[in-house]
């Protein structure tokens, strides 16, 4: 399989922790797989993107229009790296608003008691849509060893929402999976 | 065996896998994670070893090197404008030479994403005369490391691995060895006409010194990787840009026009690299982010790179940008250039920053002044209006006393100048710059942001903490550099520390000397505060006017609808620092 996803959100929000994870959980489930994190001075609050590419790639960096996942923290990120999705590819969103590329991420984690949580809200919901489906066990796993130990129950109750809730829109006619995608969501 | 390892990771492994005994550093995005994974390795190993957090690039280099003139394995690591600080070191070390391996890490941030260059550490190799290898990935990063320690014992020389951003902080599955140190027991075998080269001595070093070099450049001739009798075009290429080269070949198809050869060690560049010229219409040469390789091959029929300028000079070289060229050079049709997504939310210090109430404090105690400042978190006082300028390391001193002196012999009266500086670049290179300042005569005042660590590289010990040996406190050398004015505050009593400053201001203004305010609280993220109680609010009374979003720019301030401010609950520490700041009184805390 190849996959490239791009994460995009601010310093600060959890996006090293999002693409450590996803990284490793990828690497567990036996896929070849290279990541990007920003350090440094933009971590500070400034926009930041990571970028994960799996399949048998020698370079880290995601080209303009061939991320087949965009996911961002806010739509404001999400709109400023629209220009590295592909045709068709997928978006998901942590936004109160209605559709399948929205989440209420930080509603959610709120709602769950873990407001640092959203970004595993976010992660949740998106390995729900990756097809064919991977197991959850390796990222539960690998949140559980990443997260401080008071904030593991809460990371990994929010990783179970998003998947959760993922999986409910993903049986819903409308709503397609990421790859191999047939068309845009 | 495989494991997930960020770059930086994967050659403390190939640090430590290569056998060192002896591994220093200063930290510096993107090499800081290097000496933090040795670190925990030497714990979880139960390792014997030396490694230290050095107060600058060129101490560090120097304690590493010298374990290696004693037959034993070193390595130092850095960013690239570490390394100018240890240029000197560097420069007389490629004479010496080494006994036992020595190993320069020096990492590059092309783009740049957190330096304040982008200058190419393999120029600095070059120019020094020693070998630099250019990793592509992580895994190649941590195998180099340990193929450096080989060459430099090989040849008795130091050897630079240069990796850059994304190799640092790239992620992937690299394979494991075993770590265990080189078991040598350290011998100082007196060698005067090499160890304490007179001038005499050094030409012969030199002499010495290339002919290393020229042996080395014809034994590492260039990988090749896609092959073709047709190939119109070959690029040499070396690092990240490889990588980038290698993929876009592959996913546009190109392996039977484009031949693709990959060098590992751009510095002493082999001699088949003008056969490769020769033997093809065009060669495009690849790399990041100064021409090296380009300025070294004799034969230029034909050869594309930046000096021809098919190859931009700045920034970072994207897979995008490779895509461009290669396209521009087949005579296809080029894409069009696209802009990678610009803007974006600027950096700011965290939510209950002390020094975001040092600078607020600044600039009400010497609202007319000039703020030189210097390299760390607070260079995002920028944000605030209270940085001025920003040039390197410990420049901040320096910078205030200039601009005395220019006030000054211009017979003008100088405007209050106050500088700022964190306890770890103080301790880095400010000292010298203090010492220099008080014996010219220069008058200012120097705040000195001391939050008891090295924040923005991720919380690194700087000697004013609990270490091996004894604490060295920021006080004691402030005086022994005889300043007659100093003062510790801590910078959420705003109202004093605005009084203080304006104090020490007085004190310069009249021509007292240096005058230096010590802001001591700890980082939020990695010291330990007690958290403040109570909840801070907005009350109605608020006018909107904007001040506390705009001017004081906390994140947990959030304009809302109508330009009301409201409060980010997940982000606000309750520090109360914007109580200060609300002209209105509004901001307020609610006894808990």
């Amino acid at each position: 399989m190849k996959l490239q996803i791009l994460l995009a959100g601010r310093g600060g929000e959890g996006i090293i922790f999002m693409t450590r994870a996803l990284t490793e959980g990828l690497f567990r489930c036996g896929h070849p797989v290279i990541s990007t994190e920003t350090h440094g001075m933009a971590m500070r609050g400034g926009s930041v993107i990571s970028q994960v590419k799996v399949g048998g790639y020698l370079s880290p960096m995601i080209r303009l229009g061939e991320a087949d996942l965009l996911l961002a923290t806010s739509q404001e990120e999400a709109e400023r790296n629209l220009p590295y999705l592909r045709r068709g590819g997928a978006l998901i969103v942590n936004a109160p608003l209605p559709g399948p590329k929205y989440v209420d991420a930080t509603g959610i984690s709120h709602r769950l008691g873990n407001p640092r949580g959203s970004n595993l809200v976010l992660l949740g919901y998106a390995l729900s849509r990756l097809n064919p489906l991977l197991s959850l066990d390796p990222f539960q796993d690998v949140v559980a060893e990443l997260s401080p130990p008071r904030y593991r129950s809460g990371n990994l109750r929010c990783l179970e929402e998003g998947w959760k809730l993922g999986k409910e829109q993903r049986e819903k006619d409308h709503f397609l999976p990421i790859f191999p995608v047939a068309q845009g969501p | 065996m495989k494991r997930v390892l960020l770059g930086n990771e994967a050659m403390a492994w190939g640090i430590l896998e290569g056998g060192a005994t002896v591994v220093t550093s200063y930290p510096g995005t993107p090499a800081s994670e290097i000496l933090q994974t040795v670190h925990l390795l030497k714990e979880e190993h139960r390792l014997r070893i030396h490694v230290e957090w050095s107060v600058n690039e060129k101490v560090a280099f120097e304690v590493a090197l010298t374990n290696s003139y004693l037959g034993r394995r070193s390595a130092v690591a850095m960013k690239q404008v570490g390394l100018n600080v240890a240029l000197d070191p560097l420069m007389s070390a490629a004479y010496t030479g080494v006994k036992g391996g020595f190993v320069i890490i020096s990492a590059d941030d092309p783009g740049p994403y957190s330096s304040q260059t982008e200058q190419d550490s393999r120029y600095l190799a070059s120019f020094a005369k020693v070998p630099v290898f250019d990793p592509s990935c992580p895994e190649e990063a941590k195998e180099m490391v340990k193929r450096a320690f080989e060459l430099s014992e090989r040849y008795e020389l130091p050897v630079m691995v240069r990796p850059t951003s994304w190799i640092c902080h790239a992620r992937q599955g690299v394979s494991l060895g075993k770590i265990e140190p080189v078991d040598r027991s350290p011998s100082f075998e007196k060698a005067p006409e090499r160890w304490a080269a007179t001038p005499r001595f050094r030409y012969l070093l030199h002499r010495e010194l290339n002919e290393k070099i020229r042996d080395i450049a014809s034994r590492n001739a260039p990988k090749p990787i896609f092959l073709s009798e047709r190939a119109e075009l070959a690029v040499i290429a070396s690092g990240v840009p490889y990588a980038h080269a290698h993929d876009v070949i592959e996913a546009m198809g190109l392996e039977g026009r484009v031949a693709l050869y990959k060098v590992d060690l751009p510095y002493p560049l082999d001699h088949h690299v003008e056969e490769i010229v020769r033997r093809y219409p065009q060669t495009l040469i690849l790399e990041e982010t100064y021409p090296l390789m380009e300025l070294q091959v004799g034969y230029r029929e034909g050869l594309r790179g930046k000096l021809d300028l098919t190859v931009p000079s700045e920034g970072e070289l994207t897979p995008d940008e490779v895509a461009r060229i290669l396209l521009g050079l087949l005579g296809g049709e080029v894409p069009r250039k696209e802009a990678l997504p610009g803007g974006g939310r600027r950096p700011s210090l965290c939510p209950g920053c002390p020094h975001r109430a040092t600078f607020w404090a600044i600039r009400k105690a010497a609202p007319q002044g000039i703020y030189p400042s210097d390299i760390g978190c607070y260079t995002l006082g920028v944000n605030l209006k209270a940085v001025d300028t920003c040039l390197c390391m410990g420049a901040s001193i320096s910078q205030a006393a200039g601009l005395y002196h220019s006030f000054r012999s211009a017979g003008k009266t100088p405007p209050s100048i106050v500088a700022t500086i964190g306890d770890s670049t103080f301790f880095h290179s400010g000292v010298p710059a203090l010492i220099n300042a008080v014996h010219q005569g220069a008058s200012f005042v120097l705040v000195i942001l001391d939050n008891g660590t090295v924040a923005m590289t991720g919380g690194q010990p700087t000697p004013a903490t609990d270490g091996p040996g004894k604490r060295v406190e920021i006080e004691d050398l402030v005086s022994a550099c005889g300043v007659d004015f100093m003062r510790v505050v801590d910078p959420y009593r705003v109202p004093e520390l605005i009084q203080t400053i304006k104090e020490a201001d007085r004190f310069a203004r009249e021509g007292r000397g240096v005058a230096v305010v010590i802001a001591r609280a700890p980082c939020l993220i990695y010291g330990k505060r007690e958290r403040e109680q109570g909840e801070v609010i907005i009350a109605d009374d608020c006018t909107h006017c904007g001040l506390c979003t705009e001017k004081f720019e906390c994140p947990a301030l959030v304009k809302g609808p109508e330009g009301r401010p409201r409060i980010d609950r997940a982000l606000c520490t309750n520090c109360g620092l914007c109580l200060f700041v609300c002209p209105q009184g509004a901001i307020r805390r609610v006894e808990a």
